[in-house]
Protein backbone atom coordinates (compact mmCIF):
# COMPACT_ATOMS: atom_id res chain seq x y z
CA UNK A 1 0.00 0.00 0.00
CA UNK A 2 1.44 3.37 -0.83
CA UNK A 3 0.97 6.76 1.36
CA UNK A 4 1.08 9.88 0.30
CA UNK A 5 3.13 10.97 3.75
CA UNK A 6 6.00 12.92 3.60
CA UNK A 7 7.85 11.12 6.37
CA UNK A 8 7.92 7.05 6.00
CA UNK A 9 5.41 6.07 8.67
CA UNK A 10 8.34 3.76 10.53
CA UNK A 11 9.82 6.41 11.31
CA UNK A 12 6.99 8.21 12.91
CA UNK A 13 6.31 5.13 14.79
CA UNK A 14 9.74 5.06 16.18
CA UNK A 15 9.70 8.15 17.12
CA UNK A 16 6.42 7.77 18.96
CA UNK A 17 7.26 5.06 20.65
CA UNK A 18 10.68 6.92 21.75
CA UNK A 19 8.95 9.86 22.84
CA UNK A 20 6.52 7.87 24.70
CA UNK A 21 8.33 5.08 26.14
CA UNK A 22 11.28 7.98 27.88
CA UNK A 23 8.11 10.19 29.16
CA UNK A 24 6.32 7.39 30.99
CA UNK A 25 9.29 5.90 32.18
CA UNK A 26 10.32 8.98 33.67
CA UNK A 27 7.03 9.58 35.33
CA UNK A 28 6.58 5.89 36.12
CA UNK A 29 10.19 6.09 37.93
CA UNK A 30 8.99 9.35 39.36
CA UNK A 31 6.11 7.72 41.00
CA UNK A 32 7.71 5.15 42.59
CA UNK A 33 9.91 7.33 44.29
CA UNK A 34 7.21 9.95 45.70
CA UNK A 35 4.47 6.74 46.43
CA UNK A 36 7.88 5.03 48.71
CA UNK A 37 8.83 8.28 50.22
CA UNK A 38 4.61 8.94 51.01
CA UNK A 39 4.18 5.82 52.19
CA UNK A 40 5.11 6.17 55.65
CA UNK A 41 2.98 8.41 55.72
CA UNK A 42 -0.11 8.26 57.85
CA UNK A 43 -3.46 6.85 56.48
CA UNK A 44 -5.24 10.24 56.24
CA UNK A 45 -2.16 11.75 54.24
CA UNK A 46 -2.21 8.87 51.99
CA UNK A 47 -6.26 9.32 51.25
CA UNK A 48 -5.59 13.29 50.90
CA UNK A 49 -2.28 12.90 48.51
CA UNK A 50 -4.60 10.21 46.38
CA UNK A 51 -7.44 12.46 45.99
CA UNK A 52 -4.78 15.31 44.59
CA UNK A 53 -3.71 12.95 42.09
CA UNK A 54 -7.09 11.47 41.17
CA UNK A 55 -8.26 15.23 40.70
CA UNK A 56 -4.89 15.98 38.64
CA UNK A 57 -6.32 12.75 36.12
CA UNK A 58 -8.85 14.58 35.48
CA UNK A 59 -6.57 17.80 33.85
CA UNK A 60 -7.17 17.23 30.17
CA UNK A 61 -4.10 16.94 27.83
CA UNK A 62 -4.82 20.25 26.23
CA UNK A 63 -4.09 21.96 29.13
CA UNK A 64 -0.86 20.26 29.98
CA UNK A 65 0.34 21.50 26.26
CA UNK A 66 -0.95 24.92 27.22
CA UNK A 67 1.06 25.06 30.49
CA UNK A 68 4.01 23.46 28.85
CA UNK A 69 3.90 25.82 25.96
CA UNK A 70 3.92 28.79 28.30
CA UNK A 71 6.91 27.41 29.99
CA UNK A 72 9.38 26.98 27.22
CA UNK A 73 7.81 29.34 25.13
CA UNK A 74 10.92 31.71 24.40
CA UNK A 75 9.79 34.91 26.49
CA UNK A 76 8.61 32.11 29.08
CA UNK A 77 10.46 31.36 32.65
CA UNK A 78 11.87 28.61 30.90
CA UNK A 79 12.51 29.81 27.00
CA UNK A 80 15.86 30.03 27.32
CA UNK A 81 16.13 26.28 27.48
CA UNK A 82 14.94 26.66 23.82
CA UNK A 83 13.12 23.31 24.25
CA UNK A 84 9.75 24.40 22.69
CA UNK A 85 8.82 21.81 19.48
CA UNK A 86 11.26 19.49 20.33
CA UNK A 87 10.73 16.23 21.15
CA UNK A 88 11.50 17.20 24.62
CA UNK A 89 8.80 19.59 24.92
CA UNK A 90 6.86 16.13 24.66
CA UNK A 91 8.22 13.97 26.64
CA UNK A 92 7.86 16.65 29.47
CA UNK A 93 4.30 17.36 28.30
CA UNK A 94 3.61 13.53 28.29
CA UNK A 95 5.36 13.36 31.55
CA UNK A 96 3.49 15.72 33.42
CA UNK A 97 0.11 13.50 31.40
CA UNK A 98 1.69 10.09 33.41
CA UNK A 99 2.82 11.18 36.51
CA UNK A 100 -0.72 11.75 38.38
CA UNK A 101 -1.98 8.22 36.81
CA UNK A 102 0.53 6.66 38.17
CA UNK A 103 1.45 7.80 41.54
CA UNK A 104 -2.98 7.16 41.46
CA UNK A 105 -2.11 3.67 40.12
CA UNK A 106 0.34 2.89 42.98
CA UNK A 107 -0.19 5.04 45.74
CA UNK A 108 -2.64 3.05 48.02
CA UNK A 109 -0.99 -0.28 47.18
CA UNK A 110 2.51 1.18 48.46
CA UNK A 111 1.31 2.27 51.73
CA UNK A 112 -0.67 -1.33 52.25
CA UNK A 113 2.25 -3.51 51.31
CA UNK A 114 4.53 -1.16 53.30
CA UNK A 115 2.90 -1.47 56.11
CA UNK A 116 2.51 -5.69 56.09
CA UNK A 117 6.43 -5.73 54.99
CA UNK A 118 7.39 -3.25 58.15
CA UNK A 119 5.05 -5.58 60.17
CA UNK A 120 6.58 -8.54 59.02
CA UNK A 121 10.25 -7.40 58.92
CA UNK A 122 9.64 -6.55 62.89
CA UNK A 123 8.09 -10.05 63.37
CA UNK A 124 11.49 -11.66 61.92
CA UNK A 125 13.41 -9.38 64.15
CA UNK A 126 15.01 -7.19 61.72
CA UNK A 127 15.06 -3.89 60.87
CA UNK A 128 16.84 -2.64 57.77
CA UNK A 129 15.24 0.07 55.66
CA UNK A 130 17.72 -1.93 52.70
CA UNK A 131 15.43 -5.34 53.23
CA UNK A 132 12.44 -3.25 53.26
CA UNK A 133 12.33 -1.19 49.94
CA UNK A 134 13.33 -4.59 48.37
CA UNK A 135 10.67 -6.68 49.93
CA UNK A 136 8.32 -3.55 48.99
CA UNK A 137 9.22 -3.31 45.56
CA UNK A 138 9.19 -7.67 45.21
CA UNK A 139 6.02 -7.65 46.40
CA UNK A 140 4.63 -5.01 43.81
CA UNK A 141 6.19 -6.21 40.80
CA UNK A 142 2.83 -6.81 39.17
CA UNK A 143 1.35 -3.91 40.24
CA UNK A 144 4.69 -1.65 38.96
CA UNK A 145 4.63 -3.92 35.60
CA UNK A 146 1.18 -2.61 34.71
CA UNK A 147 1.61 0.69 35.92
CA UNK A 148 4.00 1.39 33.33
CA UNK A 149 2.13 0.14 30.67
CA UNK A 150 -0.56 2.63 31.87
CA UNK A 151 1.24 5.86 32.03
CA UNK A 152 2.63 4.38 28.38
CA UNK A 153 -0.58 3.60 27.07
CA UNK A 154 -1.48 7.39 28.23
CA UNK A 155 1.23 9.07 26.94
CA UNK A 156 1.27 7.47 23.83
CA UNK A 157 -2.41 8.37 23.00
CA UNK A 158 -2.38 11.55 23.77
CA UNK A 159 -3.01 14.73 21.33
CA UNK A 160 -2.76 17.83 23.22
CA UNK A 161 0.90 18.20 24.28
CA UNK A 162 2.40 16.47 21.31
CA UNK A 163 0.57 19.10 18.62
CA UNK A 164 0.64 22.16 21.71
CA UNK A 165 4.15 22.23 22.99
CA UNK A 166 5.68 19.64 19.71
CA UNK A 167 4.42 21.64 17.13
CA UNK A 168 4.00 18.24 14.94
CA UNK A 169 7.12 18.82 12.76
CA UNK A 170 7.49 16.60 10.03
CA UNK A 171 10.31 14.54 10.44
CA UNK A 172 11.16 16.20 14.00
CA UNK A 173 8.35 15.92 16.13
CA UNK A 174 5.19 14.88 14.62
CA UNK A 175 4.61 11.18 16.48
CA UNK A 176 1.16 9.09 15.80
CA UNK A 177 -1.44 11.49 16.71
CA UNK A 178 -0.19 14.91 15.18
CA UNK A 179 -0.13 13.24 12.02
CA UNK A 180 -3.27 11.30 12.02
CA UNK A 181 -4.92 15.05 12.97
CA UNK A 182 -2.74 16.66 10.68
CA UNK A 183 -3.40 14.38 7.56
CA UNK A 184 -7.36 14.21 8.23
CA UNK A 185 -7.54 18.03 8.20
CA UNK A 186 -5.70 17.64 5.03
CA UNK A 187 -8.35 14.93 3.65
CA UNK A 188 -6.06 12.25 3.59
CA UNK A 189 -8.49 9.97 4.85
CA UNK A 190 -6.44 6.94 4.04
CA UNK A 191 -3.16 7.79 5.27
CA UNK A 192 -5.58 8.73 8.52
CA UNK A 193 -7.02 6.01 8.98
CA UNK A 194 -3.84 3.65 8.26
CA UNK A 195 -2.04 5.59 10.73
CA UNK A 196 -5.38 5.53 13.37
CA UNK A 197 -4.71 1.67 12.55
CA UNK A 198 -1.27 1.55 13.75
CA UNK A 199 -2.10 3.52 16.67
CA UNK A 200 -4.96 0.99 17.89
CA UNK A 201 -3.16 -2.13 17.50
CA UNK A 202 0.03 -0.36 19.54
CA UNK A 203 -2.71 0.59 22.10
CA UNK A 204 -4.08 -2.87 21.81
CA UNK A 205 -0.89 -4.56 22.22
CA UNK A 206 -0.70 -2.67 25.52
CA UNK A 207 -3.64 -3.19 26.98
CA UNK A 208 -3.69 -7.25 25.97
CA UNK A 209 -0.15 -6.80 28.15
CA UNK A 210 -2.27 -5.32 31.15
CA UNK A 211 -4.72 -7.22 30.85
CA UNK A 212 -2.56 -10.85 31.65
CA UNK A 213 -0.37 -8.82 33.99
CA UNK A 214 -3.17 -7.95 36.00
CA UNK A 215 -4.70 -11.34 35.79
CA UNK A 216 -1.10 -12.62 37.22
CA UNK A 217 -1.77 -10.08 39.82
CA UNK A 218 -5.17 -10.36 40.72
CA UNK A 219 -4.16 -13.94 41.71
CA UNK A 220 -1.32 -12.51 43.53
CA UNK A 221 -2.92 -9.86 45.59
CA UNK A 222 -6.09 -11.75 46.43
CA UNK A 223 -4.91 -13.14 50.01
CA UNK A 224 -4.39 -10.49 52.54
CA UNK B 1 16.75 -14.88 78.35
CA UNK B 2 15.25 -12.73 81.11
CA UNK B 3 12.02 -10.36 80.50
CA UNK B 4 10.55 -8.03 82.78
CA UNK B 5 7.16 -5.99 81.99
CA UNK B 6 7.30 -3.28 83.78
CA UNK B 7 4.31 -0.83 84.61
CA UNK B 8 3.56 -1.30 80.80
CA UNK B 9 0.12 0.61 79.52
CA UNK B 10 -0.74 0.47 75.84
CA UNK B 11 -2.76 2.87 73.81
CA UNK B 12 -3.48 2.29 70.35
CA UNK B 13 -5.95 5.66 70.09
CA UNK B 14 -4.18 7.70 72.97
CA UNK B 15 -7.66 7.92 74.42
CA UNK B 16 -8.52 4.28 75.50
CA UNK B 17 -5.86 1.48 76.90
CA UNK B 18 -5.96 -2.07 75.58
CA UNK B 19 -3.23 -2.54 78.53
CA UNK B 20 -3.19 -1.33 82.04
CA UNK B 21 -0.49 -1.68 84.66
CA UNK B 22 0.71 -4.94 83.55
CA UNK B 23 3.84 -6.16 85.26
CA UNK B 24 5.12 -9.50 84.41
CA UNK B 25 8.56 -11.37 85.10
CA UNK B 26 10.06 -14.23 83.65
CA UNK B 27 13.37 -15.54 84.09
CA UNK B 28 13.18 -19.13 83.22
CA UNK B 29 12.92 -21.03 79.78
CA UNK B 30 9.57 -22.49 79.02
CA UNK B 31 6.30 -22.02 77.14
CA UNK B 32 3.93 -19.56 78.97
CA UNK B 33 -0.06 -18.79 77.84
CA UNK B 34 -1.65 -15.48 77.85
CA UNK B 35 -5.22 -15.98 77.94
CA UNK B 36 -8.39 -14.48 78.26
CA UNK B 37 -11.66 -13.91 76.26
CA UNK B 38 -11.54 -11.35 72.60
CA UNK B 39 -10.92 -8.07 73.34
CA UNK B 40 -8.61 -8.92 76.12
CA UNK B 41 -5.22 -7.63 75.30
CA UNK B 42 -3.39 -10.52 74.05
CA UNK B 43 -2.36 -9.94 70.92
CA UNK B 44 -1.18 -6.47 72.55
CA UNK B 45 0.44 -7.97 74.94
CA UNK B 46 2.92 -10.24 73.14
CA UNK B 47 3.82 -7.51 70.63
CA UNK B 48 4.61 -5.38 73.35
CA UNK B 49 6.78 -7.93 74.69
CA UNK B 50 7.90 -8.89 70.90
CA UNK B 51 8.90 -4.81 70.79
CA UNK B 52 6.80 -4.54 67.74
CA UNK B 53 4.75 -2.09 70.39
CA UNK B 54 6.14 0.16 71.84
CA UNK B 55 4.71 0.85 75.76
CA UNK B 56 2.82 3.86 76.23
CA UNK B 57 3.49 4.32 79.27
CA UNK B 58 6.19 1.70 81.20
CA UNK B 59 9.16 -0.15 80.39
CA UNK B 60 10.61 -3.49 78.35
CA UNK B 61 13.53 -4.83 79.80
CA UNK B 62 15.27 -7.73 77.57
CA UNK B 63 18.23 -9.41 79.61
CA UNK B 64 17.90 -5.96 81.89
CA UNK B 65 18.39 -3.72 78.91
CA UNK B 66 15.76 -0.92 78.59
CA UNK B 67 14.94 -1.65 74.96
CA UNK B 68 13.00 1.57 73.92
CA UNK B 69 15.75 3.64 75.10
CA UNK B 70 18.57 1.46 74.55
CA UNK B 71 21.05 2.61 71.21
CA UNK B 72 20.19 1.40 68.18
CA UNK B 73 23.04 -1.10 67.84
CA UNK B 74 21.63 -2.33 71.00
CA UNK B 75 18.21 -2.60 69.81
CA UNK B 76 18.93 -4.18 66.83
CA UNK B 77 21.03 -7.21 68.88
CA UNK B 78 18.72 -7.50 71.21
CA UNK B 79 15.85 -7.63 68.73
CA UNK B 80 17.73 -9.84 66.41
CA UNK B 81 16.44 -12.60 69.01
CA UNK B 82 13.02 -12.50 69.19
CA UNK B 83 10.70 -13.37 66.53
CA UNK B 84 6.84 -13.15 66.70
CA UNK B 85 4.07 -14.83 64.66
CA UNK B 86 0.76 -13.19 63.58
CA UNK B 87 -2.61 -14.63 63.77
CA UNK B 88 -3.06 -13.64 60.15
CA UNK B 89 -0.21 -15.48 58.74
CA UNK B 90 2.00 -12.74 56.88
CA UNK B 91 3.67 -13.56 54.40
CA UNK B 92 4.72 -12.45 50.39
CA UNK B 93 4.65 -13.28 47.55
CA UNK B 94 6.57 -16.10 46.27
CA UNK B 95 6.65 -19.91 47.08
CA UNK B 96 5.85 -21.74 50.21
CA UNK B 97 9.82 -22.32 50.03
CA UNK B 98 10.66 -18.71 49.91
CA UNK B 99 8.21 -17.76 52.79
CA UNK B 100 9.78 -20.49 55.02
CA UNK B 101 13.04 -19.69 54.63
CA UNK B 102 12.90 -16.02 54.59
CA UNK B 103 13.34 -14.89 57.53
CA UNK B 104 16.86 -17.34 57.72
CA UNK B 105 17.52 -15.88 54.22
CA UNK B 106 17.00 -12.19 55.15
CA UNK B 107 19.48 -12.47 58.37
CA UNK B 108 22.16 -14.13 55.80
CA UNK B 109 22.24 -18.15 57.01
CA UNK B 110 20.62 -20.43 55.15
CA UNK B 111 20.43 -24.14 56.07
CA UNK B 112 18.68 -26.24 53.41
CA UNK B 113 18.62 -29.17 56.08
CA UNK B 114 16.37 -27.48 58.38
CA UNK B 115 13.94 -25.97 56.24
CA UNK B 116 13.91 -29.44 54.54
CA UNK B 117 13.11 -31.21 57.99
CA UNK B 118 10.05 -28.55 58.95
CA UNK B 119 8.43 -28.94 55.57
CA UNK B 120 8.77 -32.38 55.37
CA UNK B 121 7.57 -32.68 59.38
CA UNK B 122 4.45 -30.56 59.00
CA UNK B 123 3.22 -32.14 55.75
CA UNK B 124 4.09 -29.68 53.19
CA UNK B 125 6.12 -31.43 50.95
CA UNK B 126 3.31 -31.73 48.38
CA UNK B 127 2.51 -27.68 48.29
CA UNK B 128 6.78 -26.74 48.34
CA UNK B 129 6.93 -24.94 45.50
CA UNK B 130 3.11 -24.10 45.03
CA UNK B 131 2.11 -20.05 45.56
CA UNK B 132 0.99 -19.65 48.45
CA UNK B 133 -2.02 -18.14 46.95
CA UNK B 134 -2.87 -21.35 46.41
CA UNK B 135 -2.97 -23.11 49.46
CA UNK B 136 -4.96 -23.49 52.29
CA UNK B 137 -5.84 -21.99 55.79
CA UNK B 138 -4.18 -24.62 57.56
CA UNK B 139 -0.89 -24.70 55.63
CA UNK B 140 -0.18 -20.71 55.51
CA UNK B 141 -0.76 -21.07 59.55
CA UNK B 142 2.07 -24.03 58.97
CA UNK B 143 4.24 -21.91 56.85
CA UNK B 144 3.98 -18.90 58.86
CA UNK B 145 5.29 -21.02 61.83
CA UNK B 146 7.84 -22.74 60.28
CA UNK B 147 9.43 -19.92 58.97
CA UNK B 148 9.59 -19.00 62.95
CA UNK B 149 10.62 -22.18 64.27
CA UNK B 150 13.79 -22.51 61.75
CA UNK B 151 15.16 -19.22 63.49
CA UNK B 152 15.40 -20.99 66.76
CA UNK B 153 15.11 -17.56 68.53
CA UNK B 154 15.82 -16.71 71.92
CA UNK B 155 12.18 -15.97 72.59
CA UNK B 156 8.99 -16.87 70.31
CA UNK B 157 5.54 -15.25 70.61
CA UNK B 158 3.23 -17.08 68.63
CA UNK B 159 -0.73 -15.49 67.99
CA UNK B 160 -3.25 -17.94 68.01
CA UNK B 161 -0.74 -20.51 66.58
CA UNK B 162 -3.44 -23.39 66.87
CA UNK B 163 -6.46 -21.79 64.86
CA UNK B 164 -7.00 -23.62 61.57
CA UNK B 165 -4.26 -26.56 62.27
CA UNK B 166 -5.65 -29.64 62.28
CA UNK B 167 -4.94 -32.41 65.65
CA UNK B 168 -1.87 -33.77 64.09
CA UNK B 169 -0.08 -30.13 63.49
CA UNK B 170 -1.29 -28.97 66.92
CA UNK B 171 0.62 -31.85 68.52
CA UNK B 172 3.48 -31.50 66.81
CA UNK B 173 3.71 -27.62 67.20
CA UNK B 174 3.47 -28.54 70.79
CA UNK B 175 6.49 -30.75 71.01
CA UNK B 176 8.76 -28.31 68.94
CA UNK B 177 7.36 -25.62 71.42
CA UNK B 178 8.42 -27.65 74.44
CA UNK B 179 11.69 -28.59 72.90
CA UNK B 180 12.84 -25.37 71.78
CA UNK B 181 11.53 -24.18 75.46
CA UNK B 182 13.89 -27.40 76.84
CA UNK B 183 16.78 -25.65 74.61
CA UNK B 184 16.46 -22.59 76.69
CA UNK B 185 14.07 -20.06 74.91
CA UNK B 186 10.78 -18.28 76.13
CA UNK B 187 7.54 -19.13 73.88
CA UNK B 188 4.81 -17.34 75.16
CA UNK B 189 1.42 -18.36 73.39
CA UNK B 190 -1.59 -15.94 73.33
CA UNK B 191 -4.40 -17.79 72.84
CA UNK B 192 -7.95 -18.38 73.67
CA UNK B 193 -8.24 -21.58 72.64
CA UNK B 194 -6.74 -23.59 75.54
CA UNK B 195 -5.25 -27.09 74.74
CA UNK B 196 -4.92 -29.40 78.20
CA UNK B 197 -1.93 -30.56 77.14
CA UNK B 198 -0.20 -27.56 76.84
CA UNK B 199 -1.62 -25.94 80.43
CA UNK B 200 -0.19 -29.18 81.84
CA UNK B 201 2.83 -28.83 80.14
CA UNK B 202 3.31 -24.94 80.15
CA UNK B 203 5.62 -22.98 83.02
CA UNK B 204 3.02 -20.10 83.32
CA UNK B 205 -0.17 -19.13 82.73
CA UNK B 206 -1.20 -14.94 82.14
CA UNK B 207 -4.45 -14.04 82.48
CA UNK B 208 -5.96 -11.32 80.98
CA UNK B 209 -9.45 -9.30 81.15
CA UNK B 210 -10.00 -6.23 79.74
CA UNK B 211 -6.61 -4.29 79.49
CA UNK B 212 -5.54 -5.85 82.87
CA UNK B 213 -3.54 -9.13 84.76
CA UNK B 214 -6.19 -10.89 86.19
CA UNK B 215 -4.15 -13.59 87.39
CA UNK B 216 -0.39 -14.75 86.37
CA UNK B 217 0.63 -18.32 87.50
CA UNK B 218 4.32 -19.22 87.18
CA UNK B 219 5.05 -22.69 88.28
N1 LIG C 1 -4.80 -1.58 65.63
C1 LIG C 1 -5.67 -1.24 66.61
N2 LIG C 1 -6.15 0.02 66.69
C2 LIG C 1 -7.00 0.37 67.66
N3 LIG C 1 -7.44 -0.45 68.63
C3 LIG C 1 -7.01 -1.71 68.61
C4 LIG C 1 -6.10 -2.18 67.60
N4 LIG C 1 -5.85 -3.47 67.84
C5 LIG C 1 -6.55 -3.81 68.95
N5 LIG C 1 -7.25 -2.76 69.41
C6 LIG C 1 -8.11 -2.77 70.60
O1 LIG C 1 -7.36 -3.14 71.73
C7 LIG C 1 -8.06 -4.05 72.54
C8 LIG C 1 -7.24 -5.32 72.74
O2 LIG C 1 -7.09 -5.96 71.49
P1 LIG C 1 -6.22 -7.26 71.29
O3 LIG C 1 -6.11 -7.47 69.85
O4 LIG C 1 -4.96 -7.12 72.06
O5 LIG C 1 -7.16 -8.35 71.97
P2 LIG C 1 -7.02 -9.93 71.98
O6 LIG C 1 -7.04 -10.34 73.41
O7 LIG C 1 -5.84 -10.34 71.18
O8 LIG C 1 -8.36 -10.39 71.28
P3 LIG C 1 -8.64 -11.68 70.33
O9 LIG C 1 -8.88 -12.85 71.23
O10 LIG C 1 -9.88 -11.29 69.62
O11 LIG C 1 -7.46 -11.85 69.44
C9 LIG C 1 -9.41 -4.30 71.88
O12 LIG C 1 -10.37 -3.54 72.52
C10 LIG C 1 -9.20 -3.80 70.47
O13 LIG C 1 -10.38 -3.23 69.97
MG1 LIG D 1 -5.62 -11.42 69.42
Amino acid sequence: MYLDLNEHIVNIVIRSLYVSGVASLLAFITAIVLCYYYSGRSRRSIDLIASIFEALVGVPTTIIGLLVYYLLYPNGPLGFMRLLYTPYAIIIGQFLVALPIAVVSLIRQFYNVRKRIRELILSLGLQSSRVEIILVLRELTPILASTYLLAFSRCIGELGVAMIAGGAIEGYTSVLTTTIAVQTSMGNFEEALVLGLVLISLTLLTAILIKSLSKILAGAFHYE
Amino acid sequence: MKILVDNVWYSYDGVTYALRNINIYLTEPGIYLITGPNGAGKTTLLKVISLLLKPTIGRILIEGVDYWNSSSVEKTRLKSTIIFVHDKPLLVRGSVEYNVSLGLKLKGLSSNDIIDYYIKRYNLSDVRNKSIYKLSAGQLKAASIIRALVLRPKLLALDEPFTFLDNTRVKLLIEDLLNLADKGSIVIVASHYIYRDLVEKCKGVIELFMGELLSLKIK
